[in-house]
């Protein structure tokens, strides 16, 4: 028998049952149709992301952070080089980085936790930390109006995200911001750049030594001029300014006494009480002393760019070696894809679970038509089909109730994810993001979920299909 | 010189086992059939008739012996070799028809010539001639359901003629028509007999055996020349 006539032949057999064959292919229909959803979501969301992070050139960097253990990436990234196993980000360090093949530059990152306000206008908005960075085009901004940090901006230059742009109500029409100046309040205890030290008080000879106590400090009010507006993503509470006005803001600075100028004082002390005579020693001697953030505690992180983004994976293990932490945005993306992940294994489970309960009434719909056509198979036995081609007439019948059923629901799934990206692309539009389609049905994904539920519907047809062509053909043509 | 012989069985023998009983269906049949004879096997029911048209039409295997059918022998044959031989060297005539009742009398009787691998053209010319040759020219795409018992029995003579069988084994054909129907039907396969192809019927019909050129008569598995 030819096998275009078993798949005719099939074919007729699932039309002369048309409710149950309809009913077994919903069955079908329904897994296949989570399966869909489940694929596109993932390598939908895979390729967003992918896109997001290559429009503005991230595929290229890799972001190295004092912290070597990956789970804990994000918070040495941020917190400086204040925790256990991490390594002090050190401008020597950039030197090794750049020697680093495929490397053509790094951005070294510092942010700023000492300011507490920034204000517009009157209108005073929380602001949870100052970002600086080298503006040597490796970090680069998503810019919604104006330019972005430049590398001949001096202090009191920043940019702002949008969420503060529309909080000042700007939305719509950023451009009016730009120029405009705005005041940043520190907290207490600020002594960094733009903070007015005070002399300590003076004291009597003997109790000379101490120095200003820096909790004591009072805030401080800095201005800056806003240059641009950038797309702030989910770190809205956030300004942009040059690395080294950020510098300054995190240097502390106190009068202290040097250890000279303290032998000094002493030795006039103790002149002053031999002599028994009346002595002047003279006032303590206090010198303003800057402690460097830097040099205590290294950068925050850095940015390394590399030549083409298919060295980004080598060039991040080579920086690893260097003893920091290094991640490429394959892995940033993988983290971002979590949720997406999650979603996709319910999705899965369900589609898995309800696959499995199709086989199984495929496997019913089967040892059904078998019963039905005992006398047939008779027939057919008698007219010369050997067992094989009535075990793939089961069989092929099987698979198209599989293939038809994955057809129906990669069609079923095509119409749902219509109308999951309109209300995506809707929800993405309120956030100022173009809109996107974000889950795609790529050829390869429509083929391998057909062909998936035609593989089930082919194994769950086996048991019946063997059993058919197991019949004696002389007790199937007598059965009644 | 006699003419060679075209079914040959040797000690044949066919046992059932229902329940704790053996039934010797067939119980050391040796036998003869030459091109173009007209056999009508007759016996009482459950004397084996049937277990012996089954194994000369290779629907079933003995237990023992031999059955040479053009020099093959059919007892060590495999199921590919069974279906090829049923296919192109039998045809079936049944009581009940057997007729796929979803199918009109055409595609009824393409069914031998699809399972053959024909090709499309191929296979609806042979039918249709098939179809002419038993006399349903015009009830071609009839289905069994709007056919009278004769016809929907002619149509099951077509598709045993469709691959131009040398052997037409036909179990009661008649059973389950009238006597007027049956002599029709009779008369058609006497005709077919006539143009060289070897005829076994099984029946119980005296009338119907009387027509045959040699009677073989079995009881409780054991073949005898001539009526009973």
């Amino acid at each position: 028998m030819k096998f275009t006539d078993i798949i005719i032949q099939a074919l007729k057999n699932l039309k002369r049952q048309k409710l149950r064959s309809a009913l077994t292919i919903f069955a079908v229909m329904i897994g296949a149709t989570s399966v869909t959803i489940m694929l596109a979501l993932v390598t939908g969301a895979q390729s967003f992301f992918v896109s997001q992070f290559s429009a503005n050139g991230t595929l290229q960097q890799i972001a190295i952070s004092s912290q070597t253990d990956l789970a804990k990436f994000d918070q040495g990234n941020n917190g400086g080089g204040s925790c256990d196993s991490c390594v002090k980000l050190t401008d020597a360090l950039v030197t090794k980085i750049k020697a680093v093949p495929h490397v053509i530059g790094v951005a070294r990152r510092v942010s700023g936790g000492s300011l507490e306000s920034v204000t517009y206008n009157g209108t005073k908005l929380r602001l949870q930390q100052v970002e600086g960075y080298d503006a040597n085009g490796i970090l680069t901004n998503t810019m919604l109006a104006g330019r972005d940090i430049a590398e001949a901006d001096k202090d009191g230059v920043i940019t702002i995200t949008s969420d503060y742009a529309d909080k000042w109500g700007f939305k719509g029409h950023y451009s009016d911001l730009l120029n405009k100046p705005v005041q940043m309040l520190t907290r207490n205890g600020y002594s960094g750049v733009g903070a007015t030290i005070a002399l300590p008080p003076q004291q009597g000879p003997d109790g000379g030594g101490g120095g200003n106590d820096p909790q004591q400090q009072p805030p401080t009010t800095l201005t800056a001029t806003i240059v641009g507006i950038v797309d702030g993503g989910d770190r809205g509470e956030t300004v942009r300014a040059p690395l080294a006005w950020v510098n300054g803001m995190n240097t502390q600075r106190m009068y202290q006494m040097t250890d000279a100028d303290r032998k000094a004082q002493d030795a006039a002390n103790r002149a002053c009480q031999n002599n028994h005579t009346p002595c002047q020693p003279g006032q303590p001697k206090m010198t303003l002393v800057s402690q460097d953030f830097l040099t205590q505690n290294g950068y925050n992180g850095f940015t390394a760019k590399v030549d083409d983004v298919k060295n980004a994976a080598t060039t991040t293990a080579a920086i690893k070696k260097l003893g920091v932490g290094a991640a490429d945005a394959q892995s940033l993306i993988k983290q971002q894809l979590q949720i997406f992940n999650i979603i996709s294994l319910v999705l899965g489970g369900i589609g898995g679970i309800a696959l499995l309960v199709a086989a199984i009434g495929v496997v019913n719909t089967m040892v059904m038509a078998i019963l039905e056509r005992t006398r047939e198979i008779g027939v057919l036995r008698a007219c010369g089909a050997t067992r094989a081609t009535i075990r793939s007439l089961f069989t092929i019948e099987a698979s198209a109730l599989g293939f038809l059923g994955g057809a129906a629901g990669v069609a079923a799934g095509y119409g749902l994810t219509l109308v999951a990206n309109r209300i995506i692309n809707a929800q993405l539009g309120g956030s100022g993001l173009a809109a996107h389609n974000i889950i795609t049905l790529p050829l390869w994904l429509i083929a391998s979920v057909i062909g998936i539920a035609t593989l089930i519907g082919m194994l769950a047809g086996l048991y019946p299909a063997f059993r058919a062509s197991r019949l004696n053909p002389i007790d199937a043509l007598r059965y009644e | 010189m006699p003419q060679p012989a075209l079914i040959e069985l040797k000690s044949v023998s066919k046992d059932y086992t229902i329940g704790d009983e053996t039934l010797h269906a067939l119980a050391n049949v040796s036998l003869s059939i030459k091109p173009g004879e007209f056999i009508a096997i007759t016996g009482p029911s459950g004397s084996g008739k049937s277990t012996l048209a089954n194994i000369i039409g290779g629907l079933d295997k003995p237990d023992s012996g031999s059955v040479e059918v053009e020099g093959a022998d059919l007892a060590k044959a495999g199921d590919r070799q069974l279906s090829v031989y049923r296919n192109k060297h039998i045809g079936f005539v049944f009581q009940a028809f057997n007729l796929q009742p979803t199918y009109t009398a055409l595609e009824n009787v393409m069914l031998p010539l699809v399972l053959a691998g024909a090709g499309g053209k191929e296979r609806k010319a042979r039918a249709q001639e098939c179809l002419n040759d038993v006399g349903l020219a015009d009830r071609m795409s009839h289905r069994p359901t709007q056919l009278s018992g004769g016809q929907r029995q002619r149509v099951s003579i077509a598709r045993a003629l469709a691959n131009k069988p040398s052997i037409i084994i036909a179990d009661e054909p008649t059973g389950n028509l009238d006597s007027a129907k049956g002599r029709e039907i009779m008369t058609l396969l006497a005709g077919l007999n006539k143009q060289g192809i070897t005829l076994i019927i099984i029946t119980h019909d005296m009338e119907v055996a009387k027509q045959a050129s040699r009677v073989l008569s079995i009881h409780d598995g054991a073949v005898k020349e001539g009526r009973s």
